[in-house]
């Protein structure tokens, strides 16, 4: 009889990262139970909540034609609703595609066989990472979640956008992955440096390219003669892509003006960012002044 | 796997971390004007319509616009009809920004009538903005496919269409042959509304669509008509001594400003559209021509060659105030203004060809639209962002086009072989 | 041969004898005037108009005088022309005359129709200057209208001019 031997040196090693990496439907309820605490947290503490009427359809009366016609309402619903109801539903369909996904993943490691010291590094990184998140997450930052105004859909568009990272090329991933690791480990260190003097050539360089990228993008002939002024405010990830929509705190009073700049953030991206993490955190928010039609100090 | 929790995580810890310091403030100045791809997706049509097709008709109103880029749509497998089950990614990776999808059924009760049903999606925020039916006659089909290019253009430009318009030109087929015709603003559906054999010229539309005033050589000397479009009839508005030319209507339709000559140089006056009440509004011995009412009804413009060579100037109703307007080139004629008095169309002679122009009126940069050699005729579109003119084909046969006033599009308007000049644009009408 | 030679010669005589402008239709534009000149068109004997004077006299066939590109000065080589039509007008009281301003294609309709206006006052006002007076005279304009479309620039001189026209011819 072979009882398993519980070795502590498979714990030290490997532990439960690896239980969970073999182990999908440990995998699948830990994630259900991220989403349902997460969205516990959200639906406590998140106040706004923006109600976005998308237009009704309508038929119009032909005039020209002699006999009349009656009106048939087309109505669309809200497509808020839609998607609370998909998230609900979510849980179990988690699963299969999660057996999808994951089939596609073991195929990856197959690959990286040449890989496997690279993965002890980051195993041990991890562990750390996992430390200071807990430690993190002691610290009394719910309540300054009621401030940032996330709907349900950013979280699908995180969500998405993480999933969507799987099919990007293997270079990449195995780059970011590395970075991602970087940042914990500095972020704590980086905390008492912050607010000193960082290397500020550097973030006005980083300035002027966002600046310049989308400068390039905004179609300034859906913004009238006049001189207007909008501002939006961003959220950036790492990956220099939005964190959710761009928030818009002035408008031209154009709604045309209005939509073209908003088109041109999200056409922007992603946006270039520093790899260093001092800088990043202090471009990862972004107030954007935009004067469309030319100089604002006429 | 791992990394895929680790990244959420992560993304969580982003989410709930808050900035310590103010946000970093970045000023975009100016901009780069660009067209917005757009992608009309052929519309499913279960009638069978002959001839140009909705979504070919929609790309090339907008197209004419110089503020959208049309992608191809042909071969699209499977293209979508409606706006359930969009793969948003497709669209994106065509770079299209947004799409209009939409279909083409018999109308249930009446076998000539055909009802369309479409939708304007947005692709970056992945929702359709509009889904709308319209119904109509089977032979109203480019006219509904041109209130769709109306919509969309008013959607995302903020300024109303003018697809679903009629413009108004002179066809010269030889020297005893003209006609006053009206179509389509792209062309189509072209008619005559005057006959004559002798030539016509300066056809003016009323602002509020009901009439058109001309100037007509059938008496052997210019004078000038006012023709009811509902009623086909025409009554002579001036027939002074000398010339009589040059209407233009007053922006409340009552009163046209025109020319008059009376055996000594051409001057303008106003008088009401029904002939009576004729008053001089400058005494001068020089050139004044062209008048061009401003839409605030208090100013008119005109071209002059009192500074020597012709130049544009304005002239105020009340207080007989002239202004110069133009001071770019030695030859400036032909005077429009758009709907909102901020911008001037005129011709400018520039190196010796003839050019169509466009000057910004309270900044004073004017922008050279077309390249000539023998441009005419310049006319702004009732919503000011389109403008009709005449060129000379392969420097013989006179014909008319649009240009966008960005000066990004020049579109030909092919109404048949013959000489077409003196083009004039009708109004928007609300349906 | 002789016969068919006479006839010929004839003909021609008679198409010399024709005006060369297109417009000449007599008697058309005085129609439905609201001004305060009113040509009369009474029986006047062709003796009294001097018709034959018109038709015989080299100076008074030539009918054109032409201009440079947007001018509409006179130029001196025209001085004769003008100064024997203003003897004409002058010598028959009941002769009426009107000049036609044309332009080349250069330029809108409308100015040039201006253009063509301020070319044929000119040609009045060298009248008046000889002693005619307006009562005689009508200017009109046709612009560009009979213009050839397709001459280039410079070489649309044939368009720049003013004709001179009689009424009764």
């Amino acid at each position: 009889m072979n009882t398993p031997q519980f070795n502590f040196d498979f714990i030290r090693n490997s532990n439960i990262w690896t239980t969970l990496e073999n182990d999908h439907n440990l995998q699948a309820n830990l994630f259900s139970f991220l989403i349902h605490f997460l969205l516990f947290i959200f639906m406590i503490f998140s106040v706004q909540w923006q109600t976005k009427i998308p237009n009704y359809a309508e038929v119009e009366l032909w005039d020209a034609v002699p006999t009349q016609i009656k009106n048939k309402q087309i109505k669309k619903e809200p497509k808020k609703m839609k998607k609370i109801k998909n998230i609900k539903a979510k849980p179990p369909k988690v699963t299969k595609e999660q057996l999808k996904i994951n089939e596609e993943a073991e195929i990856k490691l197959k690959k990286k066989k040449a890989a496997e010291k690279k993965a002890l590094a980051r195993k041990k990184k991890l562990q750390e990472i996992k430390k200071l998140q807990a430690k993190l997450l002691k610290q009394e930052k719910i309540e300054r979640l009621q401030d940032k105004v996330l709907e349900q859909e950013k979280l699908d568009q995180i969500k998405d956008k993480l999933f969507e990272q799987e099919k990007v090329d293997k270079l990449q991933d195995s780059i970011r992955d590395e970075e991602l690791v970087k940042k914990p480990r500095l972020a704590i260190e980086a905390d008492k440096e912050l607010l000193a003097g960082i290397n500020s050539g550097e973030l006005d360089r980083f300035k002027a390219l966002i600046q310049q990228k989308i400068q390039q993008n905004v179609n300034n002939q859906l913004c009238g003669l006049d001189r207007v002024e909008l501002e939006f405010e961003i959220s950036l990830m790492p990956t220099g892509d939005l964190l959710g929509e761009p928030k818009m705190t002035q408008s031209s009073k154009i709604a045309s003006c209005d939509a073209a700049v908003e088109r041109a953030i999200l056409q922007s991206q992603p946006l270039p960012i520093p790899k260093d993490n001092k800088l990043f955190k202090r471009l990862k928010d972004l107030k954007l002044k935009f004067h469309p039609n030319g100089h604002y100090d006429l | 796997m791992i990394f895929r929790i680790y990244s959420l995580l992560f993304g969580i810890l982003l989410l709930i971390s808050t900035p310590i310091h103010s946000l970093e403030v970045i000023e975009i100045l100016g901009g780069k004007a660009s067209e917005i791809p757009i992608a009309i997706v052929p519309f499913e049509d279960s009638v069978g319509i002959s001839g140009q097709k909705a979504h070919q008709i929609i790309s090339k109103d907008l197209d004419r616009t110089g503020l959208f880029r049309p992608l191809n749509t042909r071969g699209i497998s499977r293209p979508p009809s409606s706006d359930i089950n969009i793969n948003y990614t497709k669209w994106s990776a065509m770079d299209a920004q947004f799409i209009v999808v939409g279909k083409v059924e018999s109308e249930n009760r009446n076998k000539r009538s055909i009802e369309i049903t479409w939708s304007l999606i947005d692709i970056f925020k992945e929702r359709t903005v509009v889904t709308m039916r319209y119904i109509g006659k089977k032979k109203q089909y480019r006219a509904i496919a041109h209130k769709v290019s109306d919509y969309v253009y008013e959607h995302l430009t903020g300024s109303k269409g003018v697809f679903h318009t009629k413009i108004a030109y002179v066809k010269k087929i030889n020297d005893k042959k003209y006609s006053l015709n009206i179509s389509d603003f792209d062309g189509f559906n072209s008619k005559a509304i005057l006959n004559s054999t002798q030539p016509i010229i300066s056809p003016r539309w009323s602002p509020d669509g009901k009439k058109i005033a001309y100037v007509s050589f059938e008496k052997k000397k210019p004078v000038i008509y006012v023709q009811n479009l509902k009623t086909g009839k025409r009554t002579l508005l001036a027939n002074f001594k000398g010339n009589n030319s040059a209407p233009a209507w007053s922006p409340d339709s009552k009163k046209l400003a025109i020319v008059l000559t009376y055996n000594k140089n051409s001057q303008i006056y106003i008088i009401n559209s029904d002939g009576s009440g004729i008053k001089q509004l400058m005494r001068s011995n020089s050139i004044n021509t062209e008048p061009s009412w401003a839409p605030n009804g208090e100013d008119i413009y005109f071209s002059s060659n009192r500074g020597g060579s012709p130049q544009i100037y304005k002239i105020n109703i009340t207080n007989d105030d002239i202004t110069r307007i133009t001071f770019e080139g030695k030859y400036n004629l032909s005077p429009s203004l758009s709907y909102d008095g901020k911008l001037l169309l005129f011709l400018i002679q520039d190196q010796g060809k003839f050019k169509v122009a466009i000057q910004n009126l309270i900044s004073n940069q004017v922008l050279k639209l077309t390249k000539g050699p023998a441009d005419e005729s310049p006319i702004f579109a009732p919503n000011g962002h389109l403008v009709l003119f005449t060129y000379k084909d392969y420097g013989k046969t006179t014909k008319i086009g649009t240009v966008s006033i960005n000066g990004l599009k020049r579109v030909p308007i092919k109404v048949g072989n013959a000489i077409i000049q003196e083009p004039t644009w009708g109004p928007i009408t609300i349906n | 041969m002789k016969k068919s030679l006479l006839l010929l010669s004839i003909a021609g005589l008679f198409i010399a004898g024709c005006s060369t402008t297109p417009m000449d239709a007599p008697g058309d534009p005085s129609s439905n005037y609201y001004g305060q000149d009113d040509p009369s068109t009474d029986s006047i004997s062709s003796e009294s108009l001097g018709l034959d004077e018109l038709r015989s006299n080299t100076l008074l066939t030539q009918r054109s005088v032409f201009f440079d590109f947007n001018k509409y000065d006179i130029k001196p080589e025209y001085s004769d022309l003008i100064g024997a039509h203003a003897q004409y007008l002058n010598d028959h009281s009941a002769a009426r005359m009107i000049i036609k301003g044309h332009a080349d294609y250069r330029g809108s309709h409308e100015y040039n129709l201006a253009l063509g206006q301020k070319r044929s006052v000119a040609v009045k006002e060298a009248l008046n200057s000889l002693g005619v007076s307006d009562s005689q005279i009508e200017t009109i304009s046709y612009g560009e209208e009979y213009a050839n479309q397709e001459c280039q620039a410079e070489a649309c001189g044939q368009d720049r001019r003013a004709d001179i026209t009689y009424e009764v011819e």
